[in-house]
């Protein structure tokens, strides 16, 4: 079993490494604010979200579209060209859509009172990994992430029956279209295989014989809602797992969850994408049995995951590669600084390799050390001086590589833009602000909770002691050199 | 003992290069410091140095999501293969022929032409034994060149630069893109990735005089140099104890190690990236874009061995022939461009370009008139000196000669790899693929 964190253990650097995974870090009044709380309530400060009132509305278009009747009716009278006009319009409105719902997220993840709600949607967002360049409904996409806020920390088999009846995740997989005489297999591969089990851990005919299941789970355009079609079913008998019988898609899905390998196998990657490492066999038995234990509820996994003193393991404290949006959301959340524009944090992930609602595959994002290239690296460099002193031009660097026109006109855009810089005065003291001794110890604290090496805390102070003057130039170079080391890249 | 080495004097060069040029920065200074450091690198090693200016060229083209390989390459005569997609089949008359059999899709008048002139090469048949239908797993094997129950921790380019190129410029694999290919995953050197050279660079803001560095910009490549301690003492016991860069502070030190990369590259390429022009005219795609790139690189003189391009769209479960015709449409008219542009400078000759994608797709089409994960697939190899033609043997369509309703493997796609390893890159196969396949001659 894990181990419980030991009172003596909890500190400064404890408190901050809670608030960076479990949250999107912060700054250091957030992590004495937790630290005074203690281990077992600032724990449940965050796991224990619901008691904390969310009042965000939903971005204004997050329903079924009033109008789609009409304009898929339309849509049948017109002539081709029409039509096309149509779509490309269409197209054009949701990828706008898309660009909103980015910025929607982002500014809950960076200011919403529930930071571990936002970080466990993250999660499955990564998890059931659907992208809206194949889904092209913002609205669905929306509410696919409603789904995953809602149950964020809930059951798992709740979670994923209603998943697989989420209307982005049957246009995504193509389960909208599967019916008893072509089952389409996509869905059923990819539940065992991404979802739940692992390669290794099922047959090919369990993949078959599942896709048989789960006929009749289809989509109906007109109403952009789950229809059970009992024509396109297929009531036969099917043999999954071993065990024979007339199942359906529940019957699937909950035979699923109810293999071993399911419990070890989610539990692994929560365990992986909070401490930043895959555990060991040993670990994963005792968190599989920790979730079990809970009643495959995700809540008490995560309470006991954060209150283990396997967390708080030195070769698991910054030791994680941030994310592009752990990256950027936790840089405006230590800068204390409002979020960019949605057109600029949307060119800023992208160029860090991450598009919210468009992840690269059905797998998601692979994360750790592949988020780091040279050339995101660079960009992460870059992207620093765009927070800290509004500098626009590295957001400009993205560019769409299938609508390459498309950069210029996100140039043209950006270049009407205007964006702040951080405010110093907020985030040091007087004497900070005027002593370069007392301010190269409050960055530390501040962007990484950690010191820098000696040999870099030696340039910082020979950079700062170089200068004319310690005015605000000097301190907003100082704060964006040290977010453009490697070890501002880890939390 | 030979990690240590290379380690020790991968990190030289670099002391060197970064280190050398920031105390003293000019534009030449780095490039001469940079230089004799390679210089030094060379003459310090008993293997092959793999980078340099005149040396071969491989390029690498993934074809992402599973290219449908029989409507590629069609076996527009044969009675199976209409039997089996009534509706996507391409009728003989529409393909572009190559012999009495089999033809090239529609959309790939530039494969035809590269064809017709002796340039382009075409493995029939290409796969591995137990084939995996999973896209990550399949990518895996390819990127890794395992087999397919076996897990390599990575990949075969990376396991060519250990093996050729432990100490030298991190330029000699280029990725472009912001993702590295799994296959260039390695125990010492990754290789770098750009899309863009106007922003590969540290953008230090404010002003300072042409050929000087700002005092920003002097802190910052001091900031992201290695520990001092650690470059002076790494060839010694701490190493022999523990392994290189496999520690427990892995993370960092992976992460020192790509900012180091990207400060070595980055003046060169952006250098090469703004003197450097296009000599023909390319689809406006993301392929497109970057075979442009590649082009420039190479113009430019990169010593780089191994450049790495994706294009992505080959899952065609739905609607296939749309996507396909647009996707290979671009794929060929891509690769006109970038021969006519390396021709034109010259480079031709030093240049080779493979495709590959994770597998091809079931013989049978879908009721969504797509195609779902199958297995055999052509490769295509491009170049001046490549064995052009057909190589290998289609596989048979018959239904009793398919396995699980895929086509056979016909060519092993790590015989492919060895002959270019052997033939092109002129580098022992064997150390890099982990055992011996027979090489496939393909030039």
């Amino acid at each position: 079993m894990l181990k419980p964190l030991l009172s003596e253990n909890w500190n400064f650097t404890a408190a901050a490494h809670l608030l960076n995974r479990a949250g999107f870090g912060g700054p250091p009044t957030e992590i004495n604010r937790l630290l005074a709380l203690g281990p077992a309530r600032a724990v449940s400060h965050l796991v224990d979200f619901e008691s904390i009132a969310e009042t965000t509305p939903a971005p204004a278009w997050a329903q079924p579209d009033p109008e789609l009747a009409e304009r898929l009716r339309a849509a049948r009278h017109a002539s081709p060209e029409e039509r096309q006009k149509m779509q490309r319009a269409q197209q054009q409105n949701e990828r706008e859509r898309i660009v909103e719902l980015r910025a929607w997220w982002l500014q809950l993840m960076a200011t919403g009172p529930r930071p571990l709600q936002e970080k466990m949607t993250l999660f499955w967002h990564g998890h059931f990994a659907t992208s809206a360049e194949k889904v092209r409904d913002a609205y669905l996409m929306w509410r696919q992430n409603a789904l995953f806020r809602r149950l964020a920390t809930g059951n798992w088999s709740q979670m994923l029956i209603e998943v697989a009846k989420d209307p982005a995740m049957l246009v995504w997989l193509d389960q909208a279209q599967s019916r008893k005489e072509h089952p389409n297999e996509n869905f059923a591969r990819e539940v065992m295989e991404l979802f739940t089990l692992g390669e290794g851990h099922y047959t090919e005919r369990d993949i078959t014989e599942g896709a048989r299941a789960l006929t009749g789970w289809s989509y109906d355009r007109q109403t952009q809602d789950f229809v059970a079609r009992p024509m396109w079913h297929d009531r036969g008998s099917k043999t999954i797992f071993g065990e024979t019988g007339y199942f359906n898609g529940e019957d699937f899905l909950e035979m699923v969850v109810a293999q071993p390998q399911s419990a070890r196998f989610i539990s692994a990657k929560l365990w992986n994408y909070f401490a930043g490492e895959w555990p060991s066999e040993e670990l994963t038995t005792a968190l599989a049995a920790t979730f079990r234990g809970g009643g495959d509820n995700f809540k008490p996994l995560l309470r006991t995951m954060f209150l283990s003193e396997e967390f708080y393991s030195p070769t698991i404290i910054r030791n994680q590669v941030k994310s592009p949006v752990q990256w950027l959301v936790g840089s405006v959340r230590v800068l204390e600084r409002p979020l960019p524009p949605p057109l600029v944090c949307v060119g800023l992930t992208r160029n860090l390799g991450q598009d919210l609602f468009a992840p690269p595959n059905v797998k998601g994002w692979d994360g750790g050390l592949s988020w780091i290239t040279t050339n995101t690296l660079l960009a992460r460099y870059n992207e620093a001086a765009t927070l800290v002193q509004g500098e626009l031009a590295p957001a400009v660097a993205s560019m769409n590589p299938k609508r390459p026109n498309a950069s210029r006109q996100f140039a043209r855009r950006l270049d009407q833009m205007h964006m702040r810089g951080v405010d110093v005065d907020k985030l040091f003291t007087e004497k900070e602000r005027t002593d370069a001794e007392a301010l190269v110890p409050a960055l530390e604290r501040r962007l990484l909770q950690a010191k820098l090496t000696p040999g870099q805390d030696k340039v910082l102070r020979e950079y700062l002691d170089g200068q004319p003057r310690l005015d605000e130039g000097a301190i907003l170079n100082a704060i964006r050199l040290v977010m453009s080391t490697p070890e501002y890249q880890v939390t | 003992m030979k990690d240590d080495i290379t380690l020790h004097t991968r990190r030289e060069f670099l002391r060197r290069t970064v280190l050398g040029g920031a105390l003293s920065w000019t534009v030449p200074t780095f490039l001469a410091n940079t230089f004799a450091a390679m210089q030094a690198e060379a003459a310090d090693r008993a293997t092959q140095v793999a980078t340099g200016r005149d040396s071969t060229i491989l390029v690498i083209l993934q074809m992402a999501g599973g290219n449908d390989g029989l409507n590629t390459v069609v076996p527009a005569t044969n009675d199976h293969y209409h039997r089996a997609r009534p509706k996507i089949g391409l009728a003989e008359s529409k393909v572009l022929k190559l012999d009495n059999d089999l033809g090239l899709h529609p959309s790939l008048t530039g494969f035809k032409e590269l064809y017709d002139a002796g340039r382009l090469a075409i493995v029939q048949g290409v796969g591995y034994p137990n084939p995996n239908r999973s896209h990550f797993r399949s990518t895996e094997i390819w990127q890794t060149a395992s087999d397919s129950a076996r897990f390599e921790r990575y990949g075969w380019l990376g396991r060519y630069f250990d093996n050729t190129c432990s100490g030298c410029d991190p330029t000699i694999g280029v990725s472009i893109g912001r993702q590295m290919p799994q296959a260039f995953a390695a125990m010492h050197l990754t290789g770098v990735s750009l899309d863009n050279p106007q922003n590969y660079r540290f953008m230090a803001g404010g002003r300072s005089r042409p050929g000087e560095m700002s005092s920003t910009e002097e802190s910052f490549r001091k900031l992201n140099q290695p520990e001092a301690e650690s470059v002076e003492n790494s060839g010694g016991t701490i190493n022999a104890l523990h392994g290189p860069v496999r520690h427990a502070g892995s993370v960092l030190d992976f992460l020192e190690r790509t900012a180091l990369d990207a400060q070595v590259s980055s003046d060169t390429i952006r250098g090469i990236a703004s003197r450097v022009s296009n000599l023909a005219t390319y689809p406006g795609s993301q392929l497109g874009n970057s075979l442009k790139l590649v082009a420039k690189l190479i113009g430019g003189g990169l010593p780089t061995r191994i450049f790495y391009v994706s294009q992505g769209g080959y899952d065609t479960h739905t609607n296939q022939v749309n996507a396909q015709d647009r996707l290979l449409k671009d794929l060929g008219d891509s690769m006109k461009a970038f021969v006519e542009d390396l021709k034109g400078q010259g480079n031709l000759p030093r240049v080779l370009v493979m495709t590959f994608s994770e597998f091809g797709r079931r013989m049978t089409e879908n009721a969504n008139g797509g195609t779902d994960h199958g297995a055999a697939a052509p490769m295509f190899v491009v170049g001046d000196k490549v064995k052009a033609g057909l190589l290998g043997r289609y596989p048979s369509l018959a239904p009793a000669d398919l396995f699980q309703g895929d086509l056979k493997y016909q060519v092993d796609f790590r015989s492919v790899y060895a002959g270019v390893l052997e033939g092109w890159l002129k580098t022992r196969s064997e150390p890099v693929l982990g055992k011996q396949f027979t090489p496939l001659r393909v030039v």
